[in-house]
């Protein structure tokens, strides 16, 4: 077996036991979670570790394992990881160990909260391990439907119910409109298989008729989007997160929030790509909503949790304008910040957690002069706020600023430069706003003269820190030594980048013809060879930019013409 | 290269030193101290030693690993080398090594004395990181780490609202500065293909156009993070502020180093910027070094008025960066910075001595007759006031005359600016010296100040040499190698050099002085015998305004800070009413709506049942058969 069906079997095993515990054996249901989230741990931290060593399949992967399910349907038990996502699932194991650790403020019905939290994590690391389209919709499924009832059940706060509401209605949606894309996407595709690398491989083949992308696109594009509090979908992150109680924030604001940029990057990029390019535009206007709009709105919030959430959304459109730029450098780094956020997301949530069981606030205006009475929480939370607005030394800094770098240079949708007023932006959202709030936020509940009403408020224990120190020393780790990261992210994201930014055909093809709706996308159509005599007319950059898409752009041009000559009845 | 391993130690000994305070011994007063001060005085020693062996020319060779590495974005982290680099090397951790000794006695009674150290180490290490830099992205880095350390240090006291207050407005108004240099970087990535110097350096210098029409946005966007961190008009709000911290961490962080480190970072990258960019250069330098010596007269706190002193002779370097011309030489304004970051130590120390000596009184009418009672404190102090104001042959009046030398060959504005600005420095150093150390005690306090501790006295004296002879010691040359190739020197007797400037460029020299004299005389006239400040007066609305420092604090928090916080208000008030209450509560209603209706269906009355039914298959018969 391998080693991931352990590192999701172990959380999703110790679930099934535990509804075997007595409801009264507090501390067991405690214990089991620890144990097996740290097992998970291990096992993430060891896979992590041997990755490079690892026996790589014919189709790139690492440690895989399949198991057929349902043969004629092509659905198979198959698990795997290649650089994407075994950085996305060491930090998920790491997530939901601080989650199962922080879960001691959890003080009624511990039994059922603590299997939920273990079907979540099962779920989310099944979702990112898995390599069949079918368990990995089933397995965000099994995470998802747990944070509503543990928002409903344990949340906090006199929104809780409308809360609830609010993110169950979002995110049933989304997800729905995710599965429809999906099925589509399995229906269209004729390979008829679930498997990610079949499909794929099949699809770099014989690419899908630009109809069928061009509908299929923005069903992923805004079901996953909504998934990831995509602005103006996005409403439901913040309250969500401040009624939430704090592993469950953690874990969904951390983790399973990724799912639907490693969905986007994994399957909609590579597998639609026509689609894709013709999206990209809008998606980058809607991440300046997260990153601009939303960091305007996280400056008004007076309450902690409200702000922390706010901030959460804006770190999305960092990711959502990587993703749009569409070039290996903006992608890694988007796959970092997934990774740095993450950590940073459950580092801050728990932290907050901490302070609202001390303390019974969160509104800003009533904390203040803490950083006495909480020397590790305080210091702890300002260096989380630090590696919020992007200070070198953490991991969020790598990936933001190579997604600026990225997007900066990428030339790909209208000419190079096109995007720099993106960045501009974006690098205005990420040094500016994110300070302004950030730093506002540590002064007003940190800062300022000590008060008497917080005398009985204690720090943390060595045993309340193991979460928190774990947290913030793999920020630091990934910050510090990003190549653990991009030396891993790179190879898997060449490919994907390559088929992402392939064009529908050769100059004066079929396609281009037929297809009024991308024809903003074909008049920048570039020949496969940068030496061919239409490149002579181009800026310099732009040729280099299709010189480093690499070798895998096209396999041959052999299959370039595959391509056109598949493509031309359909489109017809 | 001989001991290639000393640079990197000399870099990550305060680090080590701040991670083993932080991590162990925040509780242990005696070795954290032991730890912080030892890091920082080897690494002084070990670049002495380093110099020793390999001279000021070292083989150019680039110590370098590879940091990331991702398509075509490449990034080092290494170690440069040559004389730039080394002289900043001696200044920072020789005036470093000072300090962290004289905070020793300054901050023993502290109870965060261990944290103030682990701080210090760390704004070492992020500071050594900026000198050594090979390229942008490293540079880059250590830059907001130095934002970072300046955080923490002047918001040491962060129970006090006013010292938390200033910390963050030095870290915020510092990234205004970084948002630009970040996309000066960008640009000047996409453009060249590269982020390290070296290849930057080679790439312009096969090809001055090579940055083309973006050569000049390219230059004014990295200028910008000279602006933030060098604290230039108009982001020099935050500087004066800062002085909440302690008076160490003032001399050490916004006297000596970290504000020098704009300067220094224009020189590191003085081949990308042209013609036009460095003439704004200039008038902003300019500008700066006026109206901050303008404040300076009105200020009355010992602190503010060296804050903005220091504003002032960082708007004298970066003018003299700028008037070098393109193509030209910097080095007077890294002559400068070297003997300002010793002479402005010293002068932030003694401040620091006196604010102890009377028990944190810091407003400068409430002291007088300290010359007897503070006697190496006055003395020293005096020698940096010397040295401030460019009297000969304190190492001030070299530096400074150079710059006013390169302002000359630049055009009569700027020059007369530098020689009416040393003027007005003049003058409100010794308005200081007269008020705070000559004429009757004003107050109790002063009548009972002593004597600083010999651990804090030392550190003075140690600081006073060097704002003496650090004018005879070749800095300009040094660094001038670096940037345009050394005429055949003639050595020239240490007398002679003692005169040079007067023989050089005596407009500038005799201008300079003369302008000294000016500000000696008002200054002894007015307060000599003063007990109130005679100006306000004298001045009327212009010495409020200037009090006021021209009220540009109060400008930027009605426009700029009023400006985002209404569209953030906007735009929370669109997302709590119309995105979230609107549409979201909308759907709620219609679906309760919805759900209520159909619960009016369901009567659970066998007889209303029965009658749908029988309506239904009415209604489906009338369709099926009718039609």
């Amino acid at each position: 077996m391998s080693l991931l069906t352990y590192i999701l079997g172990w959380p999703l095993l110790a679930a099934l036991v535990l509804a075997f515990v007595p409801r009264n054996y507090r501390f067991v249901a405690r214990v089991v979670a620890i144990g097996a989230t740290g097992l998970s741990l291990l096992f993430a931290a060891a896979m992590f570790l041997q990755f490079g060593g690892a026996a790589v399949s014919a189709t790139g992967y690492r440690f895989e394992q399949v198991v057929p399910w349902v043969p004629s349907l092509g659905i198979s038990y198959h698990v795997g990881v290649d650089g994407l996502n075994v950085g996305l699932i060491l930090m998920g194991a790491i997530v939901a160990f601080a989650a199962a650790c922080v879960s001691w403020e959890i003080k009624e019905r511990e039994k059922e909260f603590y299997i939920l939290l273990l079907v979540m994590t099962g779920g989310i690391l099944g979702a990112f391990a898995s390599l069949d389209l079918f368990f990995f919709y089933f397995f965000h499924e099994l995470a998802l439907v747990p944070t509503f009832i543990m928002i409903g059940v344990w949340g906090r706060g006199e929104n809780r119910n409308y809360a609830t509401f609010q993110i169950t209605l979002y995110l049933s949606i989304g997800a729905l409109l995710a599965l429809l894309g999906l099925i589509a996407l399995y229906l269209q595709s004729g390979a008829n298989t679930f498997d990610i690398p079949k499909l794929t491989e099949y699809i770099r083949q014989n690419p899908m008729s630009l109809t069928s992308q061009h509908f299929i696109f923005p069903l992923l594009l805004f079901g996953f989007g909504i998934l990831v509090s995509l602005w103006p979908f996005h409403t439901w992150a913040p309250l969500g997160y401040g009624s939430a109680p704090a592993p469950t924030a953690m874990l969904h604001a951390g983790v399973l929030k990724k799912f639907g940029l490693y969905g986007l990057i994994r399957i909609a990029l590579p597998l639609m790509p026509q689609a894709a390019q013709s999206w990209m535009h809008v998606l980058a206007w809607l991440c300046l909503g997260n990153i601009l709009y939303v960091g305007l709105v996280a400056m008004r919030q007076k309450n902690l949790n409200l702000l922390i959430g706010n901030s959460s959304v804006a770190h999305m459109g960092f990711v959502f304008l990587g993703i749009a730029s569409l070039s290996l450098v903006g992608i890694t780094g988007a796959v970092v910040v997934m990774i740095a956020h993450g950590l940073l997301a459950a580092l801050t949530f728990g932290l907050s957690g901490y302070l609202y069981q001390q303390t019974g606030t969160l509104e800003m205006s009533r904390l203040g002069g803490l950083l006495r009475q909480l020397p590790f929480i305080g210091a702890a939370m300002v260096m989380a706020m630090f590696a919020g607005c992007g200070l070198p030394g953490f991991a969020n800094f790598v990936g933001e600023f190579m997604i600026f770098f990225g997007a900066w240079k990428s030339g790909f949708l209208h000419g190079a430069g096109a995007m720099n007023w993106f960045v501009v932006v974006a690098a205005w959202g990420a040094l500016i706003i994110g300070a302004v709030y950030m730093l506002r936020a540590a002064r007003a509940v940190f800062h300022g003269p000590p008060q008497e009403k917080w005398a009985a408020v204690a720090d943390a224990n060595p045993w309340r820190k193991v979460p928190f120190v774990l947290l913030l020393a793999s920020l630091f780790l990934f910050g510090c030594f990003p190549r653990l990261l991009t030396d891993k992210i790179t190879p898997a994201a060449e490919p994907i980048v390559a088929m992402a930014t392939a064009r529908a055909a050769a100059p004066g093809t079929v396609a281009r013809v037929s297809e009024p709706a991308v024809e903003p996308i074909s008049d920048h159509l570039a020949p496969r060879q940068a030496a061919t005599p239409e490149t002579s007319g181009r800026p310099a950059e732009y040729n280099s930019a299709i010189q480093q898409m690499g070798n895998l752009r096209y396999e041959t041009d052999r299959d370039a013409s595959a391509i056109v000559n598949r493509q031309s009845p359909t489109a017809n | 290269m001989k001991l290639e391993v000393l640079p990197w130690l000399i870099l990550f000994l305060p680090l080590l030193a701040a991670g083993v305070i932080t991590l162990f011994t925040l509780k242990n007063r005696v070795v954290s101290a032991r730890l912080s001060i030892g890091a920082v005085v080897a690494g002084f020693v070990l670049s002495v030693l380093f110099i020793k062996l390999n001279g000021f020319h070292p083989e150019p060779k680039e110590l370098l690993a590879n940091w990331l590495s991702v398509g075509d974005l490449r990034v080092g982290f290494g170690l440069r080398l040559d004389p730039l680099s080394l002289l900043m090397l001696l200044v920072v951790t020789g005036v470093a090594s000072a300090i962290h000794i004289y905070s020793h006695g300054y901050m023993e009674d502290d109870r965060g004395y261990p944290r103030y150290f682990a701080g210090l180490s760390l704004f070492t290490f992020s500071m050594l990181g900026i000198v050594l830099s090979t390229n942008f992205i490293q540079l880059f880095i250590f830059w907001e780490l130095v934002g970072l350390s300046s955080y923490l240090l002047i918001g040491f006291w962060f129970e006090k609202p006013s010292a938390a207050d200033a910390a963050k407005k030095a870290f915020l108004t510092n990234r205004l500065g970084d948002f630009g240099f970040m996309l000066g970087i960008l640009v000047v990535w996409a453009t060249l293909g590269s982020l390290d110097f070296a290849v930057l350096q080679d790439k312009l210098a096969a090809d001055p156009q090579a940055l083309g029409a973006m050569a000049t946005a390219a230059g004014l966007l990295i200028f910008c993070g000279a602006v933030g961190k060098s604290a230039q008009f108009p982001l020099h709000v935050w500087l004066p502020d800062a002085m909440e911290g302690p008076t160490p961490v003032s001399a050490l962080i916004h006297a000596a180093t970290m504000v020098a480190a704009g300067v220094y970072m224009l020189c590191r990258v003085f081949f990308l910027l042209n013609a036009p960019a460095l003439h704004v250069i200039a008038v902003i330098g300019g500008v700066t070094a006026l109206l901050a010596a303008v404040i300076a007269i009105q200020q009355n706190d010992i602190k503010r008025i060296l804050a903005y002193s220091t504003l002032s002779q960082l708007g004298y370097m970066v003018m003299a960066v700028g008037v070098a011309g393109a193509g030209g030489n910097p080095a007077p304004a890294m002559f400068h910075l070297a003997t300002h970051a010793c002479f402005k130590a010293l002068l932030f120390l003694g401040a620091g001595s006196v604010i102890l000596g009377l028990h944190h009184e810091q407003d400068i009418w409430k002291m007088g007759g300290l010359r007897t009672k503070m006697p190496v404190t006055y003395w020293t102090f005096l020698v940096a006031t010397l040295a401030l104001c460019g009297v000969p042959p304190f190492s001030g009046f070299y530096s400074k005359d150079a710059i006013i030398a390169a302002a000359q060959n630049d055009g009569p504005v700027l020059f007369g600016l530098g020689v009416v600005v040393a003027a007005l420095t003049t003058f409100y150093m010794f308005r200081l010296v007269l008020v705070a150390f000559h004429g009757p005690a004003k107050s109790d306090a002063a009548r009972h100040a002593h004597e600083s501790p010999g651990v804090m006295a030392w550190p003075l004296r140690i600081l006073a040499v060097p704002s003496l002879f650090a004018g005879f010691w070749g800095v300009e040359k040094l660094v001038g190698s670096m940037y345009v190739t050394e005429e055949a020197g003639h050595a020239v007797a240490w007398y002679q050099e003692i005169f040079a400037p007067f023989v050089q460029a005596p407009a500038a020299a005799f201008g300079g002085l003369a302008a000294v004299l000016i500000g000696f005389f008002l200054a002894y006239a007015l307060y000599a015998r003063a007990t109130t400040d005679p100006l306000p007066e004298k001045l009327g609305a212009l010495a409020t305004a200037m009090r006021n420092r021209f009220y540009l604090d109060e400008f930027y928090e009605a426009t700029v800070i009023r400006f985002q916080d209404m569209i953030a208000a906007i735009a929370d008030w669109w997302d709590r009413w119309i995105i979230a209450g609107v549409v979201v509560k909308g759907t709620h209603g219609t679906t309760e709506l919805f759900g209520r209706a159909l619960r009016l269906v369901q009567t659970g009355n066998l007889q209303t049942y029965a009658f749908l039914f029988v309506l239904g298959v009415a209604v489906v018969l009338y369709f099926a058969l009718g039609k």
